[in-house]
């Protein structure tokens, strides 16, 4: 080894586990023959104590406490942010998600009510009752009383006709076409207990009489399939 | 939940990510003195070494996912990010004025002797330490994290190679002329210390 390659590799040689046993022994010689290494490791020896020395006066240093506060106090804010932020979000969603069940549930409930409801009306009209036999194309000309009675008939699934006949109970009798109604549009009507004010057959195009307007009257309706009345009668 | 001492610090890292103070503690506690000794030895002031290990501290709270437990330890990629907070440090030195107290030979007093048996020891302790200290801290910087990596925190070639981002060759160069501005500057101070901080 000469003294370049002592200088560069020998005097850290021991500690230095890159280096193979042979170059160790090889500086390790060197050292023993050349004076002037023998010396360059005798100093750098001497000066390693002294940066040992000054590295165990600074081997116990540590961070200051207030910095682990500082640091917990900072995990602290930036979690709990982030905690809050995450919370909002999922608060928000929640809402949303609520908002949107409460409106699918009304509506549901609304469309079931409404036809309860109508179910209902059909069923509580103690005039209307089921009847196969009764035949919708039997109502008279305008003017003449209603010897039929209105119908609403059901097509089944497989194409045959399922005649469901709502009939009040005095179906033959006491009908009187409105002005304007169609005999041929009370194929499929149907017929509907009512209670309106007398006055209101006047909007239907029948004599009113003026003084008793106001009272409240039960009326037979004979409503087609168009929704709109086509007769109307008044129960005994 | 109470954390085993032993838990590895990934596991500990992803809990912390997820919130858990105690976890984020605990890899503070293990890895905090040797990023401070690091700090400390490479700027040789205690206000800077307590700011760099904080601001490496908060880099891992902030954004724990720049550490990849398959690249290597967290102890490692702390002490990546401690270097790269030193060398800032160290670059804008001279545009900062220290505010630590000055000594007459306009070292500072960042280091504190433990060992203080009499006064006259203690003193003289004091004074070699601050020449010490002094020759480390006027070393070139690649040099000076070559001798604070090797010699004072006594870590492998290999492992101060890995520390400095450089070939283990590098590391030996940088170390072998370090030792030699090291040797000259003690020696110096070593015959005439008044005479050669005068010089300086």
């Amino acid at each position: 080894m000469t003294c370049e390659e002592f200088e560069a590799i020998g005097l850290g040689a021991e500690r230095d586990e890159s280096l193979s046993e042979v170059e160790r022994v090889a500086a390790r010689e060197h050292a023993s023959t050349c004076s002037r290494c023998a010396a360059l490791q005798d100093s750098w020896d001497a000066a390693g104590v002294e940066l040992r020395a000054f590295a165990e006066d600074t081997a116990m240093a540590e961070t200051p406490a207030r910095v682990e506060m500082r640091l917990r106090q900072e995990f602290r804010t930036q979690h709990v942010t982030l905690k809050v932020r995450r919370t909002a979000v999922i608060a928000a969603w929640a809402l949303a998600a609520a908002a949107v069940f409460a409106g699918a549930v009304s509506w549901v409930s609304w469309r079931r009510g409404g036809q309860r409801e109508t179910a209902k009306q059909l069923k509580s009209a103690p005039s209307v009752t089921n009847s196969a036999e009764n035949n919708a194309g039997s109502v008279p000309n305008t003017g003449a009383p209603v010897q039929g009675a209105g119908a609403v008939q059901q097509r089944g699934p497989a194409g045959a006709a399922v005649s469901q006949t709502l009939v009040a109970e005095n179906e033959l009798s006491g009908f009187t076409f409105l002005p304007g109604a169609l005999v041929t549009d009370t194929d499929e009507a149907a017929i509907l207990r009512v209670r309106l004010q007398r006055g209101a057959l006047g909007a239907l195009g029948l004599p009113v009489n003026e003084e008793r307007a106001g009272e409240w009257i039960q009326v037979d309706l004979l409503v087609g399939d168009d929704g709109l009345p086509q007769a109307v009668r008044l129960p005994q | 939940m109470r954390i085993a001492e032993q838990e590895r610090d990934d596991v500990l890292l992803r809990r912390a990510a997820k919130g858990d103070e105690e976890a984020f503690t605990l890899i503070y506690r293990r890895h905090q003195a040797a990023m401070y000794r690091f700090a400390l030895r490479m700027t040789g002031n205690t206000w800077a070494a307590e700011e760099i290990v904080q601001d490496v501290f908060m880099t891992l709270m902030r954004d724990p996912k720049k550490y990849d437990a398959t690249r290597g330890a967290l102890g490692a990629f702390l002490y990546g990010v401690a270097r790269n907070r030193v060398m800032k440090h160290l670059e804008r030195l001279p545009r900062e004025i220290s505010l630590e107290e000055k000594n007459e030979d306009g070292t500072g007093s960042g280091i504190v002797l433990q060992d203080a048996s009499t006064p006259a020891i203690w003193a003289e302790k004091r004074e070699r330490m601050q020449q010490v200290r002094a020759a480390v801290l006027e070393l070139p910087v690649e040099f000076r994290e070559a001798v604070v990596l090797c010699e004072l925190e006594e870590m492998s070639y290999e492992e101060a190679a890995q520390m400095a981002g450089c070939p283990i060759g590098t590391i030996r160069s940088r170390l072998h002329r370090g030792r030699a501005l090291l040797m000259a500057k003690l020696e110096m101070l070593r015959g005439v210390p008044r005479r050669a901080t005068a010089a300086r």
